[in-house]
């Protein structure tokens, strides 16, 4: 008989995730609730005497000074009550800590099927709620229907004996592991039995396929093993590793493109060969600090002599849509886990986020599966969670709304590391598998995690099936396994290292076997979750917090100790050959025999057709708009806008301190409540070496050409970076594309030979930029499909599209910590400098997106000009004759000396007649265009003379003076004041749209 | 000069090992990262310690209470040897996750020393929450602590969900009473915070930070004074380095390794 344990905190105390629901009740429905007080249930599915129920009762889940428990229901006042819980197979991630603990203070085992199962209920007073409002809360506000279940209680039907009975969501299959065989008489029917199954085999890849599995040696090969046709898991092992997302077939695709719809056709083959590895390869001999590119989890860089970092970046798009607590921190932890298994193994140092969400506000017709605000609460929250609980501090990160990501949200999660440059000698940015060494998972256990993705979540739930496509990532296990992996690697143990992410076992194992050139697996050995998988799902499971390690046989007894001492799960599943085979087995008997080299043959290549259509053939043109006359009221609002306001809510959120390396924070200033530019750490706690980080989006000028999007956003990265005390010449990058869906269809995708075109476009901004900033691209991914099917008013779908986005990632490394700097005016008196050229460039700009123009001059980057002003930046902050330094970014300058005056709590008198400038004849274009290039600086007057023969011959010019008064004047050209308000109120304007939260 | 040897406890979700242990060898002290189940297997003796750190992270990912696992775990198995680590003349210091431990052994307050009572308690911020952000602190110049010794003031980050300091009325009169409150949440000028926010940062009764039992041998505290090992983890360094100029600027700051340098001052002069 299992047991409900209610906990709840004594009735004094106030109950602050309580008060969260309340609040959020109020904001976003306005429900009007009185008081809400929050229950937590443990419902333990295990037999225990009354004197072990007791035991656990107090010495673990109730706290004497706080709470009141007991295994009755609690009697919390309540006009309704509300229960959330977990569906069957979700992770339960406090439900498996309180099996450690009762395990551990009772000394007994849970056997398989006994477990312990955490839900809440919510009491909930008010004395006007209805069911439906009621409904709308639990559906809204704490539930998400796809991994949780609720009940609802009005005082009528609650019965104080019986609360809300036992609900156990265990999963029981009641099925025997098979593989099946698939026919492969015809395409046709290999074709049908991939839509059947799911496998999304792509339908130029079936020919291949088929023609292997027919050849004579391959068929004689197979007979010998007790194989025919493809089994299951053969299919599902080449499925994955011809993904787009495992093989990247966009980027390695043939694109047609053309410049005008009726110009001259140009034919790119492989857009990441071109674009991507032939200019890093030819950087790498440039950059002796270029430690490893292009083949790993992530790539490193040279951090000192005895010190590589590591870097790499990703997303979590269709997942954190669906679920976007889940998706997030299931994001983030995954990120985390390829720094861990690069070279041999790295700690991790650092974590950042970038989140593209729908209008927070949003009221239109359209209904996106969540709606925008609760969307990013929850990816705020997941990340939040899946960094902090990881202990890795997440100084810097970005939001930003677009009714474009209404379709689908992105979720980009960037994670570094740091390894010795040697482990016992040899060096750790190398690995590889070798016969005979054994494969060992490390971590979580297999369920139906993850399996086809999202494709499942249109199956029919059943009270005891699995809802594992969305996943819950668990930090906790994954830090035990990070700190048992960092001392195992440190003792030699590990030979090659990878994490298990898309494509599970198939792709870690897979892609390890490669280096031996042959493995052997037993299936039955893979610790699961629960019983009842077949064997194609424990391959392919995307179960998360796993390790695939090799190590020598002599190594095992070792590696196991360690093992236990960390309290992780470690099996051996198999051993690496040289038989050049996949080959796998379930209980003895052979499920899947296949060469490792058929992937690396013949596959067809996807083709794509790329159009161009130039902005003016779109019929974007500048709009036509007098100048204003009320800048004041002007900038106070675009202050305000949601893309540039203060988001100091969810940067608190997140530790971005742990380790003890914090040098430049993501908030700086004199109330520490201004963005910085970019993010410094100090990750070897000995030396003052730093490693310097920023990333930049701008999606927004994609709207006119993804080309200056590109262009824009590498360079806004770099000058983040520069800002901050980053070194020119050592400036890693890291690409991460998000794309709509570039294969054209008549029907589904009509101008999908335009955003192939864009594809294309800014690819070859990325080529042509990386390669004059000297930027080596360490890492990068894709992510192609960024569109959302969403439901109208009327029953009909529309299809939403993102904005071509890319997020590009800087790291470099700081010679000496002391001279760093931040964006904030430090004292009355110093003089303010622009350096760098303010051109006609508003489209696309924020200035326009509030009038809701897009226009057609979007900013360019002009490499050459701006990388001598960019050393000369780099040198006087490293001579130490900046008071402070900040990029000109979105919003422009107006913008951003009103941020510099705003971190300081200062004032500001500016002169627009002495901005550098070219072709700018209007104060509205001098203050909000958005042309690359351009930093504010503020500095000490003895420095002067310095700073100015430094920059001898760039454009540079004195705008202006700090001032003690607390407020920003500015004149314009004419010589007439044209602003005149306080920083206090610039401030609290910028403050007031999140203030709340 | 005698050496003190620390014990950095590490293991199960505990993340702020790598510096609590750098801060410890600046203060002079050899530190050495011992895992939790190091202790309960006997690979590790606490014998070899005079200073036991129970440091900041989410052990057991804080589910059940943030600290409460751990203390579960540390009392079933070697609750009896930290007691008498204690009765030694040793030092144990829990910042944050480490505090949260302390007080759910109930090391702390340790009231007539009695070590097995929990009396105290660290609950969710009254923010509702997760938050980082530097705090000015006040400290009790008649407290016993003998981490605390000679300070006035400090500047910490704190980073926590889990941190007001909770418990009835007549225990939180006889900390006070007894000087066992030793850190106040305080404003830029030393005056307590008066509960509010933010510099109070998470609705503590009596702007209460950190607290140690009647011997000042135990301390434990929400603030991480790890985390100031270094001028450059202070949010304003740039504006000292700008405003004060030249090379001297790091002159006056207050790092938190001060809080292990008295430590190791005070089992030196033992």
């Amino acid at each position: 008989m299992p047991n409900r344990l209610e906990i709840t905190l004594n009735a004094a105390i106030p109950d602050p995730e309580g008060e969260g629901l309340l609040k959020k009740a109020g904001a976003y429905f306005g429900l009007n609730l009185a008081a809400v007080r929050t229950v937590h249930v443990l419902t333990i599915d295990k037999p225990l005497s009354d004197e072990q129920l007791e035991t656990i009762r107090t010495e673990i889940f109730t706290n004497p000074v706080t709470q009141t428990s007991s295994y009755s229901p609690l009697p919390v006042p309540f006009d309704w009550i509300i229960w959330v819980g977990y569906r069957p197979g979700v992770r339960d991630n406090a439900g498996a800590t309180a099996i450690e603990a009762v395990e551990d203070v009772l000394g007994v085992k849970f056997a398989p099927g006994e477990s312990i199962y955490t839900s809440r209920r919510y009491g909930i007073r008010s004395d006007h709620l209805t069911r439906a409002d009621a409904e709308t809360i639990a559906g809204e506000l704490l539930a998400n229907d796809i991994i949780q279940q609720w009940r609802i209680f009005s005082g009528d039907d609650w019965h104080p004996e019986e609360g809300i009975g036992l609900i156990i969501p265990k999963v029981m299959l009641n099925h025997t592991p098979t593989v099946t065989t698939v026919p492969i008489d015809s395409d046709d029917v290999l074709r049908r039995v991939s839509d059947q199954r799911n496998l999304a085999l792509n339908p130029a890849d079936i020919p291949t396929i088929r023609a292997y599995f027919l050849d004579q040696t391959v068929q004689s090969d197979r007979a010998a093993m007790g194989l025919s046709d493809p089994t299951d898991i053969e299919l599902e092992y080449i499925s994955q590793a011809r993904s787009d997302h495992c093989n990247h077939n966009t980027f390695q695709g043939l694109f047609r493109y053309r410049e005008t719809p009726d110009g001259p056709v140009e034919v790119i083959d492989n857009l990441f060969d071109t674009c991507i590895k032939s200019p890093t390869l030819h950087l790498k001999e440039q950059k002796d600090w270029v430690v490893s590119v292009l083949w790993d989890n992530a790539g490193a860089g040279r951090f000192d002599d005895d010190h590589y970092y590591v870097i790499t970046g990703e997303t979590h798009n269709s997942p954190s849509n669906m679920e976007a607590y889940g998706g997030a921190i299931t994001g983030i932890v995954g990120v985390y886990r390829d720094p861990l298994g690069a070279g041999k193994g790295a700690k991790l140092i650092m974590g950042s986020y970038g989140y593209c969400v729908g209008p927070r506000d949003y009221d239109g017709e359209l209904s996106p599966r969540l709606h925008p605000r609760r969307l990013l609460d929850g990816v705020i929250e997941g990340v939040r969670d899946g960094g902090n609980k990881s202990g890795i501090p997440t100084p810097f990160g970005q939001v930003l709304f677009h009714p474009g990501y209404l379709g689908k949200c992105l979720v980009f999660v960037t994670a570094l590391g740091i390894m010795p440059a040697a482990i016992q000698g040899k060096p750790a940015e190398l690995k590889t598998t070798e016969p005979g060494d054994l494969v060992i998972m490390c971590g979580g256990r297999v369920g139906k995690d993850g399996i086809h993705g999202v494709t499942a979540s249109s199956e029919v739930f059943s009270k005891h099936t699995p809802a594992g496509h969305v996943q819950i990532g668990d930090p906790y296990t994954q830090k035990k396994m990070h700190d048992f992996l960092l001392e195992a690697r440190d003792e030699g143990l590990i030979r090659f290292i990878t994490d298990n992410g898309g494509g599970g076992l198939s792709s870690s194992v897979g892609e390890s076997a490669m280096f031996s050139n042959g493995c052997e697996i037993a299936l039955e050995a893979v610790p699961l979750k629960y019983e009842g998988l077949d064997q194609w799902e424990i391959w392919i499971s995307e179960s998360q917090e796993r390790m695939t390690v090799a190590i020598r046989p002599a190594d095992l007894d070792r590696f196991m100790a360690l093992s236990r001492k960390h309290a992780v799960e470690s099996t051996v599943i198999g051993r690496y050959t040289d038989s050049g085979k996949l080959h796998i087995t379930y209980a003895g008997k052979t499920c899947a025999h296949v060469d490792l080299s058929l992937l690396a043959s013949g596959f067809p290549q996807w083709e794509f057709d790329a159009e161009w259509q130039p902005p003016e053939r779109r019929g974007l043109a500048e709009p036509v708009l007098s100048p204003p006359r009320d800048y004041g009221a002007l900038l106070t609002d675009l202050l305000a806008r949601p893309n540039l306001c203060s988001r100091e809510w969810i940067t608190r959120q997140y530790d971005h301190e742990v380790q003890g390396t914090s040098v430049i924070k993501p908030l700086v200033g004199v109330d520490r409540d201004a963005p910085s530019d970019g993010a410094v750490i100090r990750p070897v706690l000995s030396s003052e070496r730093g490693l310097a980080f920023s990333q930049a989006l701008l999606p927004f000028y994609s709207a006119i050409d993804a080309h200056h999007m590109t262009a824009c956003t590498i360079d806004e990265a770099v000058r983040r970076l520069i800002a901050v005390g980053g070194d020119p010449d050592h400036i890693g990058g890291v690409d991460n594309f998000c794309w709509p869906n570039i294969q054209h269809h008549p029907v589904g995708n009509p101008d999908g030979k335009f955003k192939a075109a864009q594809l294309v476009r800014s690819c070859r901004a990325l080529k042509d930029i990386c390669l004059a900033y000297a930027i080596p691209l360490l890492s990068g991914k894709d992510s192609m499909y960024v569109d959302g099917h969403l439901p109208g008013r009327y029953g009909e779908t529309h299809k939403v599209s993102a904005l071509e986005t890319l997020q590009f990632s800087a790291v470099g490394v700081v010679e000496n910590v002391h001279r760093c700097a931040t964006m904030d005016a430090k004292t009355a008196g110093d003089r303010v400098y622009v350096a760098g050229v303010t051109r006609n460039e508003l489209g696309g700009s924020e200035y326009y997106a509030r009038f809701g123009y897009i226009g057609l001059n979007a900013p360019r980057v002009r490499p050459r000009d701006f990388s001598a002003l960019y050393r000369a930046m780099a040198h006087c902050i490293k001579e130490g004759l900046a008071a402070s330094v900040h990029g000109v970014y979105r919003g422009g300058l107006g913008v951003h000396l009103a941020l510099v005056a705003m971190a300081g709590n200062l004032g500001m008198t500016i002169d627009l007649s002495a901005i550098p400038s070219e072709g700018v004849d209007r104060d509205d274009a001098l203050l909000f265009s958005e042309s690359a290039g351009r930093f504010i600086m503020t500095l000490n007057a003895k420095n002067g003379n310095d700073v100015e023969r430094l920059f001898d011959g760039l454009p540079l010019a004195q705008v202006g003076e700090v001032t003690g008064d607390g407020r920003v004047r500015i004149d314009g050209t004419g010589g007439n004041r044209i602003i005149d308000v306080a920083t206090d109120d610039l401030k609290a304007a910028w403050k007031a749209p999140f203030s709340g939260l | 000069m005698k050496h003190i040897h620390a014990l950095v406890l590490t293991g199960y979700g505990l993340n702020c090992d790598h510096e609590t242990a750098h801060a410890l060898e600046l203060a002079g002290a050899n530190a050495t990262r011992i895992h939790i189940n190091a202790l309960i297997d006997g690979s590790a003796s606490l014998d070899d310690f005079q200073i036991m750190v129970f440091i900041g992270g989410f052990s057991w990912a804080d589910d059940h209470g943030a600290g409460v696992i751990q203390a579960v775990r540390m009392r079933t198995h070697i609750g009896e040897d930290l007691i008498r680590f204690i009765e030694k003349g040793n030092l144990i210091l829990g910042i944050c996750n480490g505090f949260q431990t302390l007080v759910n052994l109930g090391l702390l307050p340790g009231f007539d020393n009695d070590y097995r009572q929990r009396s105290v308690a660290l609950i969710a911020n009254d923010c509702g929450n997760f938050r980082d952000d530097w705090v000015h602190l006040k400290v009790n110049p008649d407290t016993p602590c003998v981490f605390t010794k000679g300070l006035d003031q400090m500047e910490l980050p704190i980073r926590h969900g889990e941190g007001k300091f909770y418990a009835e009325e007549t225990a939180i009169d006889r900390l006070a009473a007894d000087k066992q409150v030793v850190l106040q949440y305080a404003l830029a000028n030393g005056h307590p915070a008066g509960g509010n926010f933010p510099a109070n940062p998470n609705g503590s009764v009596n702007d209460i930070a950190g607290i140690c039992d009647p011997t000042g041998r135990v301390f434990g505290l929400m603030p991480h004074p790890e985390a100031y090992h270094h001028p450059t983890n202070h949010p304003d360094w740039t504006r000292m380095r700008a405003q004060k100029g030249g090379a001297g600027w790091t002159a006056e700051m207050m790092l938190g390794t001060r809080l292990f340098e008295n430590a190791v001052n005070y089992l030196r002069s033992q």
